[in-house]
């Protein structure tokens, strides 16, 4: 949506007007008290008194004009930048001397409305014309030059104020809008997703209840529904930096194998993609000798623990172990296979791998330092 | 059964076919459903009136939700226990109604053996963990160092609860009794909760609990 039209847009320019209301009555104050000042030494009082009442009509005019947004249109503008300068013209017949103008500091109205309203071209559009009124009606000198410049600078600055408050208020808006749209669809994915993994899990439950075909049935619910909960996970998982993954996403994965539980931290594990990629492969391969050896539907455990300059991920089986001697054996023979892979890939990321067999199961610990990991 | 008074439950889910499942099984295994309900609202409001000692209760119900709902339980009868039987597992929501007081936490595919182990358990005060709830759980004492910490042994326990073994593997593993190693994962629990009672009270006020 344009910055110029947005409703974000139009809010700005309410504001900025309700301020400019204000700015206009301390301008009319001072312009009137000064004019009473000089009342006794112009050449026309009268004249004076007809500009001054003039001014305060006008001011009470453009207040109410103003307020309302539709009625802000090139008439309202013009007849406000000409009321100021033809009170500019004015000054040379009413005070009879080259003296400071009749109105004052209160053209900076009609210079601010431009500004507001036309941005910063408005701004300084005004401000030329205000600037070359006011050097027409008097001799020039130094000073007023000063006086000029300034108000053609003044003008455009307060348009280009404007034209950036308005255009970050529209950003904001789409923002916002956007992340409310966000939230809303991913208060409605929870609920589908919820009453999805409520059937799956009956289903599942109640398959292995009645046994035969209803079982096979339970099963594939039960496959389906750890996919949809990693799915979950992922999904509400907080972004991460670039070139970084959520290695609890990640590991969460594993739990689609059939039997395999992961457990990890409630947040985000940030960790470079490819260490990451490499670190849950090993684990892959860990489960993967835990399917070869112990069974296909085996029990088996992932546990990631995230410490300050360390993450620690452990794979175990509740299988019978590995005997002893059957690794160095194995690796004497020059098959360095499953355990051989696992270490290398751990060598290569800088840390370790760990074997604990024995009678009530084999567990991998694998271990890779972190460095410059905030500690949460 | 024991010839013990059966076990008072309150069953809390909004989805129908589920509370009705649990319901059927747990009154079928000689546990007395006092009261079902589908709200937070409805739940709180029954077990004013029938005090059941275990809440088998989903999180995702209608407002007040899960987590509240926990709270409140736990801080009208310090007696009460809640079981969590959560369908999504949401990791943020099973964390959080664990440090309101929940004493137990299941996912709805576990059998319905689990599910009764896991009820009477919970009515005997002890805490019911999966894997799962344990790796969240040690996850947060590693996070926050402000956390009262757990000894090495309790952290050596709960380790072991997370990578799958059972009370009595532990209890071997660690020539222990299978009671010791209860009350160390009872202490972890009871810090986490401890720690969460100032967190906890904000919360309340924030949800508007405090004006019931």
């Amino acid at each position: 949506m344009s910055s110029w039209s947005s409703p974000a847009a139009t809010a700005v320019e309410d504001r900025l007007f309700r301020a400019l209301a204000v700015l206009r009555a301390i301008l009319l104050v001072n312009a009137v008290v000064l004019s009473a000042l000089r009342a006794d030494e112009v050449e026309r009082p009268r004249a004076l008194a007809a500009c001054v009442l003039v001014m305060v009509v006008w001011t009470a005019v453009a207040t109410w004009a103003y307020a309302e947004p539709r009625r802000r249109t090139p008439p309202l503008l013009v007849t406000d930048l000409v009321v100021a300068v033809a009170l500019l013209l004015v000054t040379p017949y009413v005070t009879g001397q080259d003296s400071a103008s009749v109105p004052g500091f209160w053209v900076i109205g009609a210079l601010v409305a431009w500004g507001i309203r036309y941005r910063t071209v408005g701004g300084l559009v005004a401000g030329i014309v205000l600037a070359t009124a006011d050097l027409v009606r008097q001799d020039i000198d130094p000073s007023d030059y000063g006086n000029a410049f300034l108000l053609l600078l003044g003008g455009t600055i307060v348009g280009y104020v404007c034209a950036t408050l308005q255009t970050m208020a529209t950003e904001r808006d789409a923002a916002l809008h956007e992340a409310a749209v966000a939230t809303e669809r991913a208060r409605w994915a929870r609920v589908v997703h919820d009453g999805v993994l409520q059937v799956l899990a009956l289903v599942q439950r109640r398959g292995r209840e009645i046994g035969g075909e209803a079982a096979d049935l339970g099963r594939l619910a039960g496959e389906q529904e750890i996919a949809l909960r990693s799915l979950v996970r992922a999904q509400d998982a907080a972004p991460v930096a670039g070139g970084m993954v959520d290695l609890a996403v990640e590991v969460g994965r594993l739990a689609t194998r059939p039997g395999v539980t992961v457990s990890a931290p409630g947040y985000p594990v940030e960790l470079p993609a490819a260490a990451a990629h490499e670190l849950v492969a090993a684990a892959g391969a860990c489960l993967d000798n835990v399917r070869d050896h112990v069974g296909d539907d085996a029990p088996a455990w992932v546990l990631l623990e995230a410490f300050p300059d360390r993450v620690e991920l452990s794979v175990r089986d509740g299988g019978p172990g590995i005997p002893e001697g059957r690794l160095a054996a194995a690796a004497a023979q020059g098959r360095l296979g499953v355990s051989g892979s696992i270490r290398g890939r751990l060598a290569d990321l800088g840390g370790r791998a760990e074997l604990v067999t024995g009678p009530d199961g084999t567990e991998w610990d694998l271990v890779v330092p972190v460095y410059g990991r905030a500690h949460e | 059964m024991s010839d013990e008074a059966p076990v008072r439950v309150m069953v809390v889910d909004d989805h129908p076919l589920w509370r009705d499942a649990v319901e059927r099984d747990l009154a079928a295994a000689g546990l007395d459903v006092v009261a079902v309900a589908a709200t937070g609202r409805e739940a709180l409001a029954r077990f004013g009136a029938t005090r059941p000692q275990v809440l088998v209760l989903d999180l995702q119900i209608p407002a007040p939700d899960g987590v509240q709902v926990t709270a409140e339980v736990v801080r009208r009868d310090p007696e009460a226990r809640v079981l969590v039987l959560s369908a999504s597992g949401e990791q943020a929501d099973v964390l959080a109604a664990v440090k309101a007081g929940a004493t137990g936490y299941l996912v709805k595919s576990a059998s319905r053996e689990e599910l009764l182990a896991a009820v009477r358990r919970v009515a005997l005060g002890e805490p019911v963990f999966t894997p799962g709830l344990a790796g969240l759980v040690l996850g947060e004492f590693q996070r926050d160092p402000d956390q009262p910490q757990l000894t090495d042994r309790e952290t050596e326990v709960l380790r072991m609860v997370a990578k799958g073994l059972s009370y009595r593997q532990i209890a071997e593993r660690l020539v222990l009794s299978h009671r010791t190693v209860q009350n160390h994962v009872q202490n972890t629990l009871r810090k986490l909760q401890m720690h969460n009672r100032v967190e906890l009270t904000r919360y309340a006020i924030e949800q508007g609990l405090d004006e019931e």
